[in-house]
């Protein structure tokens, strides 16, 4: 099969018909079928499974083009990698959206992003401000327009109950009485936050030059497209807040943007 | 200290940069080592001005008036400093501040801190940092390493293990 997403064309063959349906819940949020054969990158799935003697069970194998990426007898892990290498190659690789590395939530009409890399507490600040009453946008990937808008990323929240080694469980926004943003919304904050165990959010406003290195930082296609990268940013972090600072509990930041941006 | 009266600026280094004024600062995109600059206002002037042709007393009288500040030529060595360390002029400066930026603030007083200059920088991230990462045990790529923080990826198995 080949589909489009943000405006890059990709090929998956799969071994086995019935493996299908398992990349299809793999990739990208708003993805449609493509009609084209002629493809950007190209996977290839090969379905473990028993062997031809008892006992003996065969590898599953992922390739992106020729390159193997994955080997496992759990076809699950071979799932992940490829949901992994996809997700971050659609966005370095698209021509439209600029992608940051970043939760984002809607609130009042407009789009907050918290930039971050893994483990620096993202999806638990959008949860937490989901069931604040926040549109969940997205756990990932902020996707900028270039008009400078967000548009919604919206796959399930992965949360990791059991701390930073525990592979991350997916849960439906609805699970957090939440609902998916639908409309492009412009940015109307910016949050650049780091877990620490007891810090005080005590945030420290950043002039529009040094926000625009911040967001620039989790910048999934910056060195591949500088120029596109700082248009976009020049296009709302004149006008946006950019906050930095470190964070204890997630309450903290949820009470803030309370009170700072209006309760919903 | 010497006497810097008649020193001119270097030249400002133009190839392989990518240029956005935000606001009164400027975001400097070296495409060649990948590094993002901000420039406050007055480091902005400075390298604005580094024609190779214009004296540092000259723009540190024009700066003085711009910013309606103390700023005088140390404040402007001091910016040519950091411009040179951040790769943003043609050659290495042949004169140091002989300051740092605290001890300048401390010589002309806390009204004078925006006024000097500022460049900070970063250097921008390779695209498998925007990514999630493959917990203990995740086939990966050794090439393009995404497990975890605490593991690495293992050649050979190719899967994520403890470091």
């Amino acid at each position: 099969m080949t589909f489009n997403a943000y405006g890059v064309r990709v090929g998956v063959r799969v071994s086995v018909r019935s493996a299908l349906e398992r990349v299809l819940e793999r990739l990208p949020p708003g993805w449609k079928p493509a009609r084209s054969a002629v493809v950007s990158r190209l996977y290839s799935l090969i379905a473990g499974g028993d062997g031809p003697r008892r006992g003996v069970r065969r590898l599953s194998l992922l390739y992106a083009d020729a390159v193997r990426l994955a080997r496992s007898r759990d076809v699950g892990e071979v799932l992940d990698a490829f949901e992994t290498d996809l997700q971050l190659y659609v966005a370095e690789a698209s021509p439209r959206r600029l992608f940051v590395h970043a939760g984002v939530v809607g609130w009042r009409g407009r789009a907050i992003i918290m930039p971050g890399r893994t483990f620096t507490g993202k999806t638990s600040l959008v949860a937490a401000l989901v069931k604040a009453g926040a549109t969940y946008y997205s756990d990932e990937y902020a996707v900028l327009d270039a008009r400078g808008r967000v548009h919604p990323y919206a796959r399930p929240l992965g949360i990791r109950e059991r701390g930073a080694l525990e592979k991350a469980k997916r849960y439906p926004v609805e699970a957090f009485g939440g609902r998916p943003g639908v409309r492009p919304l412009p940015v109307g904050l910016v949050i650049v936050s780091e877990y620490k165990a007891g810090a005080r959010w005590r945030p420290r406003q950043l002039s529009a030059g040094k926000g625009a290195l911040a967001v620039l930082a989790h910048t999934v296609s910056a060195r591949r497209q500088p120029e596109v990268a700082l248009r976009t940013l020049q296009q709302f972090i004149s006008r946006t807040p950019v906050l930095k600072g470190v964070r204890g509990e997630v309450e903290q930041v949820v009470d803030f943007v309370v009170k700072t941006l209006g309760d919903r | 200290m010497p006497d810097t009266n008649g020193r001119r600026l270097p030249h400002a280094r133009r190839d392989g940069l990518l240029v956005q004024a935000i606001d009164d600062e400027v975001v400097v995109y070296d495409t060649e080592r990948h590094k993002a600059h901000c420039l406050n206002r007055t480091a902005a002037f400075v390298w604005e001005h580094c024609d190779g042709q214009t004296t540092v007393a000259d723009v540190a009288r024009r700066l003085a008036r711009e910013l309606e500040a103390p700023i005088d030529q140390t404040a402007v060595w001091l910016a040519v400093e950091q411009l040179g360390k951040a790769h943003l002029l043609t050659e290495a400066p042949r004169h140091a501040a002989g300051l740092s930026r605290r001890e300048l603030l401390k010589r002309l007083g806390v009204a004078a801190a925006v006024a000097l200059p500022l460049v900070t920088t970063i250097r921008t991230p390779v695209a498998a940092q925007g990514a999630s990462c493959l917990g203990e045990g995740a086939p990966c790529d050794p090439a393009n390493d995404l497990c975890c923080p605490g593991f690495g990826c293992q050649a050979g198995p190719n899967i994520c293990v403890e470091d």
